[in-house]
C-alpha cells in the first residue's frame, strides 16, 4: 500500500507544479498582456482608489481635486472651474480615460513617478505601507485671471487664445471654443458619463478636439512675421527693394491674379508693406526669396515640426516642402502670404511671436511650474530649456520694428492694440478659406523693448469679408490680455519669472523626469 | 523519531511563529487598507493565540506523539484566511471568528471522542448512514435553500451550513474501512473476461453504491466540485487499497462519461464549462468571474500590491470561491506561492502519517483524508486559475465558510489521531494517551 501512498503524494505534487506553472504564468509572463486589455477593470478601479493630486493654477486657482465618494471608485474627480480650463487639464474619466494634463502628467499626480525613499521614521513608514503615501500636486503656469479674459474675450464664438512667457515658454493662457465641462465625463455614473460624451461630441466633433494646440488654421497675414524674417536672414536687400503699388499681382505660369485685400492698393519697402499688410508685395517677397529660403525659414520657426508642449498630441503646423514648389510657382506666393497649404495651430502662432520677442530663440512651450508633494513641499520645479533659434537677434529686432509700426503707424492693421504706456507689437491675419470666410488671427507682444508677454488669437470661420478682420476681432482680446498681464505683473511678482529661476530649496532634478513616460 | 517532548515543543514554537506571522500580515493589511493600524490587533492576535494552545494542550494530553507540524500549519492558513476574510469584509470577519473558535471546539471534541482509530472503523455503516443522510439533508423541503444555482446548504434559524462538508469526512472513514476488510479480495481479480481479470462486482457493491448514490445527490443538488472531489476521493482509495491500475482506468472512464452527461442534462456545468473553454466571449456573463480572477492575479505580478491594497471588489465571491485571487493579487506569486507550499506540506504530512501507520483502515484514511486535502486545493486554485472549469468549492481553512472550517478542523484532528496511532509502539500508547507525560517518564 505505501507504493500506492507514495504515487498518490506524487501526483498530487504533480498537480500543485501544474498550478505553480500556471501562476507563473498569469502574474510574471502574461501580466503586461492581461494588465492592457480593455476589459481589465482592475487597473482602473484601483487607480480610482487613490485620491490623484490636485492641478492649480499659477495664482493659486484649484482646477482639478479629488473627492472621496461611497462608491465603488473611490474618489471623485473634480474640476471646479468647469470648461475654462479643460483644454489644459483635459478630463479623468473611468470609461473615456483621460486627456490633456491629466494624461500626461498622471504618474505624477498619482505618486508613480516620486523616487522611492526608504522609509526612516515611524510615520514615515506608515506613509510607506499606506497606498495614498505618494500622490503629487502640480502648478501650472496658466493663470486663472487671463483664461477668463480670454474666455469672455471669445463671449462663445470659435476660437482660440494662446499666451506664453518668451522668455521661459511658459504657457499662460489657453483657451479654446468650443470646450466643455469635463465634470460630467468624470462621473462615477455611466449614464451620465455616456451622455456627456455624446454631448461633446455633438458640440465639438469630440473632446479630444482642444483647437489651441490641436488643431491647424490658415495663418494668412500672420504669417509675414516668418515671411520678413527670412527677407533679412537670406536676402537683406529685399528689404530696402521698393515694391510697385498694385492691387493685384500677375503670377508666373498662370493668368490668375493675386488680389490685395478688399481691393486695396499698395506697394512701397518692407516697413510699408508690413504695416499695411500688403499680400502683392509679400508675394513678391515670396517669389523673390525663393522656396528654399522661405521653406527654411517656416521650419526653424518650428512648423513641420511637433511642438514640444507637455500635453497629449499637439499637432504639427504644416508648411509646404520647398521642392513641391517647383512644379507650381504661384503656390510659393501664395504661402509667403500663409495662404495655400500653410497651417498653423494657435500654439505655434505665438511661438512665431515669441521667438520675435525672444531674441530670436523660441522655448520649449510648457504648462508645468511645479511639483509638489503631499506635504505642500515643492519636489521638482520646470527649467526653462530653449526649443528652436528660429532666427538671430539682429533679424528679431528688425522684425519687432515692423510689428510695432502695424500697432503704432496710423494706417497699421493692428492700432486697436494700441495700450496707453505700453508698446505693444503684432501682425494681424485674415486669411481665406475658399468658403468666403476668413480665419481672423492677431499675434502680438509686449512691452516691444522687453516683452513680457506673447499672445496668440484666432477667430475661424468668420462670415462678414468686409467687417471681420484680424485687427477687429482678434486684436481686442489680445489686447485685453496684454494689459490684464501688464497691469499686476509690472506691480507684482510676475508668475512667469518665479517659474524660471530655480527654487534654490528644491531639489533640481528637472521637471524632465517626471515628465517623461 | 524525534522525542516526544521535542515534537510538542516545535509544535509550540511554530504556534507562536504563526501567531507573530499573521499579526504582521494582519498589521499591514491594516495600514493598506485605512493607512493606520487595525485597532483591534491586540484582541485578535490575543485570541489566535489563546485558540492555538488550547488546541496544543489538547494535543498534549490527547495526542502526544502526533505530528508537529500539521496544527501550525492549519493555524496560519486559518489566520492569512482570516485577514483577507477582514479585509473584504468585517462582518463576515466576526462569523469567521466564531466559526474558527467553534473549529477549534471541533477539533478537541474530535481527539476526545475518537482515542482510537478502530473506534471508528467498526462505525462503518454508521458513518455511510450519516453521510448520505446529510447529503439529502439540502434537499427536503423548507431547510434547504439553493445559493448561486446550487442546492447544498441547510438554513436552521439564521445559521447556514453545507452539510456536503462534514459527509464528505464520513463517507472517507466508510470507504476506508470497507477497502481496508476487502483490499485482499479486491486487488485479486476472481474473474476472467478474456484476457482480463476482473473484480467479482459482489465485493464491490456496497462502496459503488454509495459513491453512485452521493455523486446523483451531488448533481442534483449542482454541487460539481464536490462531485469531482468524491469521485477522486473513491479511486484514489481504491487504487491505494489495491493497487491496481485498471482501476484508474476504469475511473477516467466513469469520469469521462459522467461529464458529459452532466454537460447534456445541467445547465449549470454547461455554463461553467462555456466560461472556462472562452471565458472571453461570456466575459459579462459565465466567463466574467474567471476573467476578472486573471486580470486580479496577474495585476498582482511577482509581489503583489500589498495587504489591503487591491481594488478586491470588482471580484464575485471574493471572501469564499475566489479568495486565493485576493491573495494572488496583493501578496503576489511569491506569497500565493507560499500558500500553496504550506497545503502541499500539509498533504504531505497527512501522506507521511499514511506511510508509517501499520493498519490498513488507517492507512487508507490517512491517505484519503490527505487527498480531500489536496484535491479540494487544487480543484479551488486551478479553478480560479482557468487550469480547469471553475466550480464554488471552498480553499480550506482560508475561504469564507463555517462548514468547511469545522469540517476541515475534524479532517485535521483525524490525521492527528491517525499520527499519534502511527507513533505508539504497541497498544499501550492508546491506552496511555489520556495521559502522555507519564509515558514520557517511562520512555
Amino acid at each position: 500500500m505505501n507504493r500506492q501512498i507514495r504515487g498518490l503524494g506524487l501526483a498530487i505534487s504533480i498537480l500543485f507544479i501544474a498550478l505553480f506553472v500556471q501562476l507563473n504564468y498569469l502574474q510574471v509572463i502574461h501580466t503586461k498582456k492581461l494588465a492592457a486589455n480593455p476589459l481589465n477593470h482592475a487597473t482602473i478601479v484601483n487607480s480610482y482608489t487613490l485620491p490623484r493630486g490636485d492641478i492649480i493654477s499659477a495664482d493659486g486657482v484649484t482646477l482639478a481635486t479629488s473627492v472621496p465618494t461611497n462608491d465603488q471608485l473611490k474618489y471623485l474627480r473634480k474640476y471646479p472651474t468647469g470648461s475654462l480650463f479643460e483644454g489644459v487639464t483635459g478630463y479623468y474619466s473611468y470609461i473615456y480615460g483621460s486627456d490633456g494634463a491629466e494624461a500626461y502628467y498622471n504618474n505624477v499626480l498619482t505618486g508613480k513617478s516620486s523616487p522611492f525613499k526608504f522609509p526612516t521614521s515611524i510615520n514615515g513608514f506608515k506613509k510607506f505601507l499606506t497606498k495614498s503615501n505618494n500622490t503629487q500636486s502640480i502648478t501650472l503656469t496658466l493663470l486663472d485671471k487671463l483664461q477668463k479674459i480670454a474666455q469672455s474675450g471669445l463671449a462663445g464664438r470659435d476660437g482660440s487664445v494662446v499666451a506664453l512667457d518668451p522668455k521661459t515658454g511658459a504657457v499662460l493662457a489657453m483657451y479654446s471654443n468650443p470646450t466643455f465641462d469635463p465634470n460630467g465625463l468624470a462621473s462615477h455614473n455611466p449614464t451620465t458619463v455616456q451622455a456627456s460624451y455624446k454631448a461633446i461630441t455633438a458640440l465639438t466633433g469630440g473632446p479630444l478636439a482642444t483647437a489651441s494646440y490641436r488643431q491647424i488654421f490658415f495663418p494668412g497675414s500672420s504669417f509675414k512675421i516668418v515671411t520678413a524674417s527670412a527677407v533679412y536672414d537670406h536676402k537683406p536687400a529685399l528689404a530696402s527693394k521698393t515694391m510697385p503699388t498694385l492691387t493685384n499681382l500677375s503670377l508666373p505660369d498662370t493668368t490668375t491674379k493675386l488680389h490685395n485685400f478688399a481691393g486695396e492698393s499698395c506697394g512701397g519697402q518692407i516697413l510699408a508693406l508690413f504695416t499695411v499688410s500688403c499680400d502683392t508685395g509679400f508675394a513678391q517677397i515670396g517669389l523673390d526669396l525663393g522656396a528654399t529660403n522661405l521653406s527654411a525659414e517656416a521650419r526653424s520657426f518650428g512648423f513641420d515640426q511637433v511642438p514640444p508642449i507637455d500635453l497629449p498630441f499637439p499637432a504639427k503646423s504644416n508648411f509646404p516642402a520647398a521642392s513641391s514648389f517647383a512644379a507650381n510657382l504661384p503656390t510659393l506666393a501664395y504661402s509667403a502670404i500663409g495662404q495655400e497649404n500653410v497651417e498653423a495651430s494657435p500654439l505655434e502662432m505665438a511661438l512665431v511671436g515669441s521667438a520675435i520677442a525672444d531674441g530670436g530663440q523660441i522655448m520649449k512651450p510648457h504648462i508645468l511650474q511645479s511639483v509638489t508633494n503631499s506635504q505642500n513641499q515643492v519636489v521638482a520645479t520646470y527649467k526653462p530649456a530653449k526649443w528652436l533659434q528660429a532666427t538671430s537677434s539682429a533679424t528679431a529686432a528688425q522684425v519687432t520694428k515692423l510689428m510695432i509700426s502695424v500697432v503704432s503707424s496710423a494706417n497699421g492693421t493692428g492700432g486697436v492694440a494700441r495700450i496707453p504706456g505700453i508698446q505693444v507689437a503684432a501682425k494681424t491675419g485674415t486669411a481665406q478659406t475658399g468658403t468666403h470666410h476668413t480665419d481672423d488671427w492677431f499675434v502680438a507682444f509686449a512691452p516691444a523693448n522687453d516683452p513680457r508677454i506673447v499672445v496668440s488669437v484666432v477667430l475661424p470661420n468668420q462670415g462678414n469679408l468686409v467687417s471681420d478682420q484680424g485687427g477687429t476681432l482678434a486684436a481686442p482680446i489680445a489686447k485685453s490680455i496684454i494689459e490684464s498681464y501688464l497691469s499686476t505683473s509690472s506691480s507684482g511678482q510676475s508668475p512667469s519669472t518665479t517659474s524660471g529661476s530655480a527654487n534654490p530649496s528644491a531639489p533640481t532634478t528637472g521637471p524632465t523626469s517626471p515628465t517623461v513616460g | 523519531m524525534t522525542p516526544l517532548p521535542a515534537r510538542r515543543r516545535t509544535e509550540l514554537g511554530l504556534i507562536i511563529l504563526v501567531v507573530l506571522l499573521t499579526g504582521g500580515l494582519y498589521a499591514l493589511a491594516g495600514f493598506g487598507k485605512a493607512g493606520n493600524l487595525p485597532a483591534n490587533i491586540g484582541p485578535l492576535l490575543g485570541a489566535l493565540f489563546a485558540l492555538l494552545i488550547v488546541a496544543h494542550i489538547a494535543m498534549r494530553k490527547l495526542a502526544p506523539l502526533a505530528d508537529p507540524v500539521l496544527l501550525p500549519l492549519a493555524g496560519l492558513l486559518n489566520g492569512i484566511g482570516y485577514v483577507f476574510i477582514a479585509r473584504l469584509s468585517p462582518h463576515e470577519a466576526r462569523l469567521q471568528a466564531i466559526w474558527t473558535t467553534l473549529g477549534i471546539a471541533v477539533f478537541v471534541a474530535t481527539l476526545i471522542i475518537v482515542r482510537r482509530a478502530r473506534d471508528i472503523e467498526r462505525l462503518r455503516y454508521l458513518f455511510a448512514a450519516v453521510g448520505i443522510g446529510l447529503l439529502l439533508l439540502p434537499l427536503v423541503p423548507g431547510i434547504g435553500e439553493n445559493i448561486n444555482g446550487a442546492r447544498l446548504w441547510i438554513h436552521v434559524g439564521a445559521l447556514n451550513f453545507q452539510p456536503g462538508e462534514v459527509a464528505k469526512l464520513a463517507l472517507a472513514i466508510f470507504f476506508a474501512s470497507v477497502l481496508a476488510e476487502r483490499a485482499d479480495l479486491l486487488s485479486r481479480g476472481t474473474r476472467r473476461i478474456g484476457r482480463f481479470l476482473v473484480l467479482d462486482p459482489r465485493y464491490l457493491a456496497p462502496i459503488v453504491t454509495a459513491w453512485a448514490l452521493s455523486l446523483v445527490i451531488f448533481l442534483a443538488e449542482n454541487d460539481l466540485g464536490s462531485s469531482f472531489l468524491f469521485f477522486a476521493l473513491f479511486i484514489g482509495m481504491l487504487w491505494v487499497a489495491t493497487g491496481r491500475t485498471l482501476y484508474l482506468g476504469f475511473g477516467a472512464v466513469l469520469f469521462g462519461g459522467g461529464s458529459l452527461f452532466a454537460l447534456k442534462t445541467i445547465g449549470h456545468a454547461r455554463t461553467r464549462v462555456q466560461g472556462w473553454l472562452d471565458p472571453w466571449i461570456h466575459a459579462q456573463t459565465s466567463g466574467y468571474q474567471i476573467i476578472q480572477g486573471w486580470f486580479a492575479i496577474a495585476n498582482g505580478g511577482l509581489f503583489g500590491l500589498g495587504p489591503g491594497q487591491s481594488g478586491a471588489a470588482s471580484i464575485p465571491e471574493a471572501s469564499t470561491d475566489m479568495i486565493f485571487v485576493v491573495i494572488a493579487e496583493e501578496l503576489g506569486l511569491v506569497g500565493a506561492t507560499a500558500v500553496l507550499i504550506g497545503f502541499l506540506l500539509m498533504v504531505g504530512s497527512g501522506l507521511r502519517i499514511a506511510v508509517r501507520c501499520e493498519r490498513p483502515f488507517e492507512k487508507l484514511l490517512a491517505a484519503g483524508l490527505s487527498l480531500i486535502l489536496g484535491v479540494q486545493t487544487f480543484v479551488i486554485v486551478a479553478g480560479v486559475t482557468r487550469l480547469i472549469p471553475l466550480t464554488g468549492i471552498t480553499l480550506p481553512f482560508v475561504s469564507y465558510g463555517g462548514s468547511s472550517l469545522v469540517s476541515n478542523y475534524i479532517l485535521l484532528a483525524l490525521l492527528l489521531r491517525l499520527s499519534h496511532g502511527a507513533e505508539s509502539p504497541t497498544e499501550i500508547g492508546a491506552l496511555v494517551a489520556s495521559d502522555g507525560q507519564r509515558l514520557v517518564g517511562t520512555l
